[in-house]
């Protein structure tokens, strides 16, 4: 097997005292769709921060393509991850084309002497820029939105905005987080067939969600967090089988979750 | 030696001056994350409050009797700088609590400069230095080689003996409850019956007596106001604030002790002397800004989304 | 309510107009100094048609009119003849009361009555809120196909009666510089009139229409516009009075520019910015080989502009390297602080580079192929008034920070800015070197103040700290929020206003800063996106009115002035 294309080992995230991620690791491969689900609480969000750069992890590695990632978000995204965020954060008064523009930025070469004579090349970069952000409007469903502000689109358009913005950086492995929330049937359905379309174009995606039949659908690989630790990792069918997800994920109260989990990482762990 | 005791002194008193000015900025900070820039011209009101308290509402024979004429004027130039912080509060800053961190600032910003210009325009003679009479007693006293100057001792100790009784206050009271649980989350404080605007107001007040008492003893220790020296002072008791760490109410004591000393010291040992001192403490307040914005004594800044 | 529109209109304007008939005082207002120039003799006696009252007189025609006549968005139009009137009204009757003796003079004194003002007040009042009963319409667009040529000429035309109105505006009155005690009015009386027109003309999409069309032809209008600037001393402001005036403006206009890309653009207070302007007039002042300077050299003015803006660059990258670790209001405490450093700096003559309070005075003047530049000139006959050179040094001045400001705002650049005072973070998850940018936002604003300050200290001839003090920055912060925060119109009205309004109305003078501050905090009340809001921002306005019923309406008297202009913002 090829290495994978974005690489998790051992993560673990202390805030002071509090334990918010404990050696979580994981394998995403080129062109895979990796789900991440867990009850709230569980890290997801923080895990998502520690493989964009935003944290820096306590302990553990984040590599992608075999590299250790900077620990910089604007690095991580140039590197070739980008994200989504959980609660839309848009630039709320810049137009649609404007807000997917800012995504490419990091593909941009011009630097401020070429962003104040505005010279041939200058306008040839931005022409293609714009060319792209345009493709890709088109490709998430928004091109005839583009001079809209961000703000006053729709709730399900933002989202895909969202996403439009990230391809635009040219990413490798695009990060999801809550891609379908608050989102009906339809919109779910459409978000599904969005993501298998980034897939196809050699996108790897790792996707967070509350939603598990979401989950179970969408994605190659399933990993469940659960309290700060990864409890189960595999293919959908196998996680969807396993006993203790349904009982961490669905069935019973946290504090029995805690001690069984505690039981169980006792058995497990020499 | 004696230089030195003397500036040590004099740090001392102006350092009481300035707490009193600072704990305002950091308790509305505190609560409301607001740099409330025009709580100098809070100050400045206060003394022109007790100034016109002596002058227009004391008759002559009262403006002779200090126990009289200052228990008149402190309470008179409270009350104006209250109303004044209320009028703001409401007016100027309520109605932009859920604006862009930005739009407060420069309301702040706005009112500070309306109200200087107020004072200057509408106050008799403001437009240069208004003379204040010394309503306290005027015989300086002498410890060993050093002079200070009663009203000056009064001011320090009048400042310590607030500043604790607010920290009392905050740390035991229900009200002062009220206020910490504000400060660390408004909607949680809300949901436990606090009514947040109530708090808002009560912090504004309060922080606004502080800087109306002292403003009528700067006006007493000084001899002279004029419409500037909120602006001047304020900053003083701004980078307090920031050096003790803002939202700390011991902290805002400490660093405005620190600031008085270092303002006298430097006229005496710094390079450049008086004319430079001002410069000494902003290039400090920088330098906490931007290597410890959390404040010398403060904690790790809380994490704010 | 809906149903009394029309009604309410129709009475306003009718009211309107017979106010104006009416006499306005119960006395002749002209025991001033210049008993000639009182130009408001109409006050006392009725039917008179002439200067403010017929501007009352044409808006309530057109209340009428614009009434029965279809039209799309009426609400609009009819809400800017209604502001317009309101502010005429207003005015001169608050004149009156002010300046001619109490409420009698505007109601009954001496057995002589004099209702027109009050009539004109309500009138205009009852107009407004009919204007606000009307139905809300969505904002009418015209954009007419026609050949490049046409466009061309409209836009030329367009340009030009700006202009016209630009002039008209400022010498209303007649005045260049004496100290007529009528002008105020007249000049407010005037503004009103001229921002009700173009209120009008934003609410029929003419104003969006043209500007669209200048967008499309972007180095057509600037050709022309700067083309209008030149000609401004051929026209009734081609005095030394304006000159001096209209140079002042520009140099604020320019370094009010400067400072929209720190605050409008990348949305970083900067509240010590006017020390940039003040570097760079002191390195300018003593590279100019006046006897204060420091060096005894004398460099061409254009190096020595070049050196101000490098160095107060330099100064900009290291005052806006805070950025790194501070954010927002901390952020604006160090460049304030900064800002008083530098004043105090400059008051100790640091190194005897800034004169102390001796400042540094005879900056040798500019000249151009032996003209110098306080010199008046004559071309093709036409005899210039003096320092127009220096009028036209500030011209290119201007253009060259529009151009600046206009390239940077549509680049990446400018797009990472706005993206930075959007959302910091997000701008950094998506890739934005946040920190690095900050920075350059800081040096090139400050450059551009160093330039400007370059010129400033030349045209005045002197360099003192005094010109650079802390309220010299609020005001060009009230002037970049006063127009509009991150636009360039925005700032040159912001700048035009803030710098203009004190020469009009002198006798209010010393109230200038209290009215700054009181704007301040009344702008970000009512309406934070400035006068001419950002097309970024512009949407904010759609659902969010502007003229709220606030409790403090009633202490503003000033803003009504400027009510009739603020519909203009398009």
């Amino acid at each position: 097997m090829s290495t994978p294309v974005l690489q998790a080992r051992d993560v673990s995230m202390v805030f002071g005292g509090l334990t918010a991620l404990k050696n979580v690791s994981l394998n995403l491969d080129e062109g895979k769709i990796v789900g991440l689900i867990g009850p709230n609480g569980a890290g997801k969000t923080t895990f998502f921060n520690c493989l964009t750069g935003l944290y820096t992890p306590t302990t553990g590695q984040v590599l992608l393509k075999g590299a250790v990632l900077p620990g910089d978000p604007a690095e991580v995204t140039a590197a070739g991850v980008a994200r989504t965020f959980q609660n839309i954060r848009l630039f709320p008064s810049m137009t649609v084309l404007e807000n997917v523009l800012l995504g490419r930025h990091v593909r941009m070469r011009q630097g401020p002497l070429a962003s104040l004579f505005h010279g041939p090349s200058f306008r040839r970069g931005e022409a293609a820029a714009r060319d792209r952000a345009r493709e890709l409007l088109a490709f998430v469903g928004l091109g005839k939105v583009e001079d809209e502000l961000s703000r006053n689109l729709p709730y399900g358009d933002q989202r895909r905005l969202e996403i439009a913005r990230a391809l635009a950086t040219d990413p490798a492995v695009l990060l999801l987080d809550e891609p379908t929330a608050g989102m009906n049937p339809q919109e779910t359905e459409a978000a599904r067939q969005l993501i298998f379309r980034i897939r196809d174009l050699g996108i790897s995606v790792v996707v967070i969600e509350h939603d598990t039949k979401f989950i179970f659908t969408l994605c190659d690989q399933v990993s469940v967090l659960v309290q700060g630790e990864l409890l189960v990792e595999g293919t959908p069918d196998v996680v969807r089988g396993d006993p203790r997800v349904v009982e961490a994920y669905l069935g019973k109260p946290p504090e029995e979750v805690e001690a069984e989990l505690q039981a169980v990482q006792e058995g497990e762990t020499p | 030696m004696g230089t030195l005791l003397q500036q040590i002194a004099n740090g001392l008193i102006f350092g009481g001056l300035i707490a009193m000015v600072a704990l305002g900025y950091t308790m509305v900070y505190g609560i409301i994350q607001l740099i409330n820039f025009a709580h100098g011209e809070i100050f400045m009101t206060g003394a022109f409050g007790g100034l016109a308290v002596y002058s227009w509402v004391l008759p002559p024979a009262a403006q002779q009797i200090w126990y009289v004429a200052l228990p008149a004027m402190l309470v008179g130039g409270a009350i104006v700088s209250v109303v004044v912080a209320l009028l703001m509060e409401r007016f100027a800053y309520r109605p932009l609590r859920n604006a862009p961190r930005l739009a407060p600032l420069i309301t702040a910003l706005g009112v500070s400069v309306f109200l200087q210009e107020l004072v200057r325009i509408f106050f008799p003679g403001a437009s240069s230095a208004v003379p204040f009479p010394n309503a306290f007693i005027t015989a300086p006293l002498h410890i060993g080689s050093i002079t200070i100057p009663a009203s000056g001792l009064l001011m320090l100790i009048v400042s310590v003996v607030l500043s604790i009784v607010l920290e009392t206050y905050v740390n035991g009271s229900r009200m002062g409850r009220a206020m910490r649980a504000t400060a660390q989350d408004p909607d949680t404080a809300r949901l436990m019956g606090i009514n947040p605007d109530r708090v808002i107001v009560l912090t504004f007040a309060i922080g606004a007596v502080l800087a109306g008492v002292g403003g009528v003893l700067y006006g007493t220790y000084i001899h002279n106001v004029d419409p500037y020296i909120g602006f001047q002072n304020g900053l003083f008791a701004f980078a307090a604030a920031v050096l003790g760490g803002i939202g700390s109410i011991r902290g805002a004591v400490i660093g405005a002790f620190v600031i008085g000393l270092i303002k006298n010291l430097a006229d005496i040992y710094l390079p450049g002397g008086t004319a430079y001192d001002y410069v000494w403490i902003f290039i400090l307040l920088i330098a906490v800004l931007v290597f410890r914005p959390q404040g010398l004594f403060g904690e790790a800044e809380r994490v704010r989304a | 309510m809906k149903a009394m529109a029309r009604p309410l209109i129709i009475v306003g304007s009718i009211v309107v107009i017979i106010g104006a008939l009416l006499p306005w005082a119960t006395f002749v207002l002209n025991d001033g100094p210049y008993p000639d120039k009182a130009t408001l003799e109409f006050f006392d006696a009725p039917f008179g048609l002439s200067s403010f009252r017929l501007y009352l007189e044409i808006l309530g025609l057109a209340g009428l009119v614009f009434c029965f006549v279809p039209l799309r968005d009426k609400i609009r139009v009819l809400k800017a003849v209604g502001w317009g009137a309101l502010g005429v009204a207003l005015i001169n009757t608050l004149f009156i009361i002010g300046d001619g003796g109490g409420f009698g003079a505007v109601t009954v004194a001496d057995g002589v009555t004099a209702f027109g003002g009050i009539a004109a007040v309500i009138g205009a009042a009852v107009l407004l809120y009919g204007a606000f009963q009307l139905p809300a319409e969505p904002k009418v667009v015209i954009n007419p196909k026609l050949p490049f040529w046409a466009e061309w000429l409209i836009l030329l035309v367009a340009f030009v009666a700006l202009l016209l109105l630009i002039t008209e505006t400022l010498t209303a009155g007649g005045h260049s510089g004496v100290s007529d005690p009528y002008i105020g009015p007249l000049f407010l009386s005037y503004l009103s009139a001229a921002g009700a027109l173009l209120g009008v003309l934003w609410a029929v999409g003419v104003t969006k229409w043209i500007s669209d069309m200048s967008e499309r032809h972007r180095i057509f209008s600037i050709v022309v516009l700067v083309a209008c600037a030149v000609a401004v001393p051929f026209t009734s402001l081609g005095n030394d009075y304006w000159m001096t005036i209209t140079a002042n403006i520009g140099v604020y206009a320019a370094t009010a520019i400067g400072l929209n890309i720190v605050v409008g653009l990348a949305g970083l207070l900067d509240l010590g910015y006017v020390a940039f302007m003040g570097i760079g007039a002191f390195v300018a002042a003593n590279l100019s080989g006046a006897v204060a300077a420091e060096f005894g050299i004398r460099l061409p003015f254009l190096l020595a502009a070049i050196v101000a803006g490098i160095v107060a660059g330099l100064f900009g990258a290291i005052v806006g390297s805070p950025t790194l670790r501070v954010r927002g209001d901390y952020l604006a405490i160090v460049t304030l602080a900064f800002g008083e450093i530098f004043v105090r700096v400059s008051q100790n003559n640091i190194g005897g580079l800034t004169g102390g309070s001796n400042a540094i005075p005879n900056i040798p003047d500019l000249s151009l192929f032996g003209t110098g530049f306080n010199d008046s000139l004559t071309i093709g006959g036409v005899q210039l008034p003096s320092g127009v050179l220096y009028y036209f040094l500030i011209v290119v001045l201007v253009a060259l920070v529009m151009f600046v400001f206009g390239n940077l705002k549509n680049s990446r650049i400018g797009r990472a800015w706005i993206a930075i005072r959007e959302d910091e973070d997000v701008a950094r998850a998506m890739g934005v070197k946040t920190g690095k940018l900050k920075i350059l936002a800081f040096m090139t604003g400050a450059t551009l103040a160093g330039l400007a300050g370059a010129v400033f200290a030349h045209k005045l001839a002197t360099a003192s700290y005094d010109s650079f003090q802390f309220n010299q920055s609020v005001t060009l912060l009230a002037a970049v929020i006063l127009g509009g925060m991150g636009t360039i119109p925005g700032a040159v009205l912001g700048a035009a206003l803030l710098f203009v309004l004190p020469e009009e109305l002198r006798q209010f003078s010393d109230y200038r800063l209290l009215f700054f501050g009181l704007a301040l905090v009344v702008i970000m009340r009512f309406r934070p996106q400035g006068l001419i809001a950002d097309r970024h921002r512009r949407a904010e306005l759609a659902d969010q009115d502007v003229t709220g019923e606030s409790l403090d309406d009633t202490v503003i008297k000033e803003p009504v002035a400027v009510a009739g202009a603020k519909e203009a913002g398009a």
